[in-house]
């Protein structure tokens, strides 16, 4: 009976000893301050918007795809993914990136673009004019 | 109106019923015809409810805020219905209606058995209470009328011989940098329509649509799959609340597993629904992207899953008297199960995860999230009452002696390991609460070693006997399964060139776990075709392993550019663009491309469309489904090169890329950026004037020049002007941009002394390809999973 438990109470601690040190290994910390991100070498998720005034660009030849961000404090940041154009980026109200920031860029190994779930101008432009 | 009142009688008829079946458990009589009234009053309130959304969404009824948000009039019957639960308000109300449903079979099933029914029908019916409860008129009812919150309505979706009345002129916004105006909507403004004999049913004529996402087949069988699979996991957990109560706890088993085996089977096709929405229509590529949603529903499957294992322990140990093995755990993962479907809705729902995760929720606000925790935090709390104040009595040890070599430790050894992975799916999913989040990796590497265990023991319990095992019985009878599994892998290995030792180690215990399988199933098919479930559903699970190691390990992609007529070869596949036409009455276009290999060829057809809801392009994939592989498409965009000038020009025609630089005679031009003024934008969407600059910057004979071609629109016709730099005799002409960040060039000298060229307009489709190997694997695994499932719910219910 001891035994039962002693074995099974091992597996359990191996158990979460090694997900735990997968789990602070992987773990990824949001920041949505980018200049906290330009002064950081570690893998991030940047939550911010896509600068639409400066477009985006995909580079066939390198396939890679890249944009601007900023964040609520309007700091810029260029956003380089190896990759092609995620699916509905353009109508994306926010974007998340998951990378580093390395030599003047964010080079990101996954976009995920937040979509609005009601297409709609939030009404607070209308309230205010 | 009439909706409100139905989801309120049915909210106190709910409570109602709960009290009598309380009472009826107390021993009073008279006390159960009234509590069953009160349960089918309850559900048909549920079921009236669900029908007058139907109604009101069929018939545009845009007086209901829901309706108006979440539907349209353009949208085919079929999508019309998924638009009930295309939002927050409807979804939990199709959760009701199947909870109500699940319940009035629930309520057949228990009357039937003893004194069952009082005792599980209190619980269900509480949680059936709580579920309306959240959409209630003070909640999240989607019956509320659309003024009983101010709101901004744009004038489009407004009846407009009603907006030139006198009194309407109050209730004008005016959003100039937009270019729309508003309406605001609210009971002041419903008071004077009313007064003046307009109702605003007439005043608020269009909707603003379904999600494009959400316009597909899939939409309409997902989320009512899910939601049914979430109605029947409150089951189990009503048993086991209801054993706890009664200090009984060897019938409930019994009882509960062909509930529990059903519910699993509908949660786990509901999840692959979603997975092959994902893969052949949203274009995320795969069909599982650890998404935080997409783990949440499956938490409660794996618990599921494991609590199926070990109820299985606990009757077959039941034979000899008593309540058998593994009471503690049974109860604890019965409870678990549906617990974690209320974690789930709360993490989807609360809008913990608006960041984490590709679906998007609205966020529900303050309320709804603490009565989320409240619902969650009372059913917890509900089951570790139950829980404690019987631990006494169970804690009297129930447990044989047990044989290492038994098929109940292996089948609970699977169980385990199938908990292990819900716990690493739960760490990672639930990272989001705390503003964390992990890597993908974070689960493959952790959920890889715990398939090859499951996928072991999935073949080896089955050549254990019940109770115990001769070390010497075993090795014999181990030798041919796993001889002929080490074959077929080496054949795999070798002829798929596997290398990665996990991915191979995968296959082996996959393989093993079909050859012991089918070995069985193909023995007992014909006597008891009946026993066959977990060995078909045992067989898919292994199936789907495979198949994830090859689409896994295996997939290929790339993007090349199409232009069209000309062939182009990717992976061992000649693409050729045959170029596009409009479907769905000029909404969308297809663009087909041929795809040939080895003289067989299927043309693919990618759709790409502008959606009028969001503005934005939308990307749908295609795919050419082959037996051993899919070849799949993704368009990522079309150019038909008719924008480009086809006027003679003199000189070299490039195109250059944002940052890009070009030499040209020496010289060296380098495009920087797009001078895009802020206005231009809305001036495009409105048709207004614009112009578009390119920044280029010369280095040339030491000098630097910086010159801006720029494309002009007078919001019809678009012309270019061009640049000069009469230092170095070079005329720059722009004669095409393309927002996607790159422009075309003439380069040319201003004497004009260069060769005539000619261009030719080229249409190019630029796409995503990837090739998925044997993915069709995964669909028939999960296909045969759920047979499996559905042919052991059948027995185990003749069985009670």
């Amino acid at each position: 009976m001891n035994n039962k438990y002693i074995f099974g109470g091992i597996i359990i601690v191996v158990f979460m000893a090694i997900m735990g040190y997968l789990f602070t290994e992987t773990n990824i910390s949001y920041e949505e301050n980018f200049s906290e991100i330009k002064n950081s070498t570690k893998t991030m998720k940047a939550t911010g918007s896509w600068v639409k005034e400066k477009n985006f660009l995909i580079d066939k030849q390198k396939k890679q795809f890249s944009f601007y961000m900023k964040d609520y404090l309007g700091n810029e940041m260029k956003v380089v993914y190896d990759g092609t154009i995620p699916n509905n980026f353009e109508s994306a109200t926010s974007v998340v990136v998951t990378g580093k920031y390395q030599n003047g860029t964010f080079h990101a190994k996954e976009i995920l673009t937040k979509c609005p779930s009601k297409y709609e101008e939030q009404f607070d432009s209308a309230s205010n004019s | 109106m009439l909706g409100n009142l139905a989801i309120t009688i049915g909210f106190i008829t709910g409570l109602f019923t709960i009290i009598m079946y309380y009472f009826t458990y107390k021993g009073y009589q008279n006390t159960l015809v009234k509590a069953r009234i009160g349960y089918h009053v309850t559900a048909l309130m549920a079921i009236i409810a669900s029908i007058l959304l139907f109604h009101a969404v069929l018939t545009h009824q845009y007086q209901y805020n829901y309706v108006f948000n979440y539907s349209g009039s353009g949208l085919s019957t079929g999508l019309l219905l998924s638009t009930f639960w295309g939002g927050q308000e409807g979804s939990f109300l199709l959760w009701v209606l199947f909870t109500a449903i699940v319940g009035i079979i629930l309520l057949e099933y228990t009357s039937k058995r003893g004194d069952l029914e009082p005792r599980v029908m209190m619980i269900f019916t509480l949680s059936l209470t709580f579920l309306l409860f959240l959409v209630t008129p003070l909640l999240k009812s989607p019956f509320n009328y659309i003024w009983m919150d101010p709101s901004f309505i744009e004038t489009k979706f407004l009846n407009s011989q009603y907006l030139s009345l006198p009194f309407m002129n109050n209730f004008f916004f005016e959003d100039a940098a937009a270019g729309k105006s508003f309406v605001k909507i609210d009971s002041q403004l419903n008071a004077l329509l009313a007064a003046n004999g307009i109702s605003i049913k007439d005043f608020i004529i269009e909707g603003k649509g379904l999600n494009p996402l959400l316009q597909n087949f899939w939409m309409q069988i997902h989320p009512p799959f899910l939601f049914v699979g979430f109605s029947m996991a409150a089951v189990p957990f009503a048993f086991a609340i209801a054993a706890l109560i009664k200090n009984d706890y060897r019938d409930w088993v019994k009882q509960a597993f062909p509930w529990m085996l059903s519910g699993t089977m509908v949660l786990g096709l509901a999840i692959m629904l979603g997975g092959y929405w994902a893969y052949g229509i949203l274009g995320w590529g795969g069909y599982w992207g650890w998404d935080p949603v997409e783990n949440s529903s499956l938490i409660p499957w794996l618990v599921g899953v494991a609590s199926i294992h070990t109820l299985v322990i606990q009757k077959k140990t039941q034979s000899k008297g008593g309540p058998g093995r593994f009471v503690k755990t049974n109860l604890i993962l019965a409870m678990l199960t549906y617990i974690f479907v209320l974690y789930s809705t709360f993490l989807t729902r609360s809008g913990i995860l608006g960041e984490a995760s590709v679906h998007s929720f609205a966020e529900p606000g303050r309320l709804v999230y603490l009565l989320l925790v409240l619902f969650i935090g009372s059913f917890i709390l509900l089951g570790a009452v139950a829980f404690v104040s019987r631990w006494k009595y169970l804690n009297d040890d129930f447990d044989a002696e047990e044989n290492i070599l038994s098929r109940e430790l292996a089948l609970f050894t699977g169980a385990v390991a199938v908990l292990a992975s819900a716990i690493i799916v739960l760490a990672g999913t639930s990272a989001p609460i705390f503003g964390q989040a992990v890597e993908i990796r974070f689960y493959d590497e952790l959920n890889l070693p715990i398939a090859i265990i499951i996928g072991f023991l999935n073949g080896f319990s089955l050549l254990l006997k019940w109770k115990s095992n001769e070390k010497e019985y075993i090795w014999k009878k181990l030798v041919t399964p796993v001889s002929i599994s080490l074959i077929l892998t080496l054949v795999m290995v070798v002829w798929g060139s596997v290398y990665d030792i996990m991915l191979i180690l995968l296959s082996f215990s996959a393989i093993f776990s079909i050859v012991v399988n089918f070995e069985i199933a193909y023995r007992i098919a014909r006597k008891k075709a009946s026993h066959l479930g977990a060995y078909v559903a045992h067989i898919g699970i292994a199936l789907f392993l495979l198949g994830v190691v090859a689409t896994g390990g295996f997939s290929a992609q790339d993007s090349i550019d199409l232009e069209k007529g000309k062939s182009v070869n990717i992976f061992g596949y000649d693409l050729t663009f045959l170029g596009y036409n409009p479907i769905e009455n000029g909404q969308k276009y297809s663009f087909n491309v041929k795809v040939e290999k080895n003289g067989s060829s299927s043309t693919v057809s990618p759709v790409m469309y502008v959606s009028p809801i969001n503005n934005s392009l939308m990307r749908e994939p295609d795919i050419w489904n082959m037996f051993t592989r899919d070849f799949y498409v993704t368009p990522i965009s079309y150019s038909d090169g008719n924008s480009q000038s086809n006027s003679h020009n003199h000189g070299q025609n490039v195109t250059l890329n944002k940052g890009e630089s070009i030499d040209y005679k020496g010289n060296k031009i380098t495009f920087d950026s797009f001078n895009f003024p802020p206005d231009a934008m809305s001036a495009m969407m409105g048709g207004q004037a614009f112009s578009i600059g390119a920044n280029l910057t010369v280095d040339g004979y030491g000098k630097t020049y910086k010159i801006e071609p720029k494309m002009e629109s007078d919001g019809e016709g678009r012309s270019f002007v061009s640049a000069q730099v009469t230092d170095i005799d070079l005329l720059v002409e722009m004669t095409n941009l393309d927002a996607s960040g790159s422009i075309n060039l003439i380069l040319g000298s201003l004497s004009g002394d260069d060769e005539e060229i000619v261009q030719e307009p080229k249409e190019i489709l630029s796409i995503e390809a990837s090739i998925k190997p044997f993915i069709n694997l995964v669909w028939s695994g999960v296909i045969l999973m759920v047979i499996g499932f559905i042919i052991s719910a059948v027995r185990r219910t003749k069985e009670t």
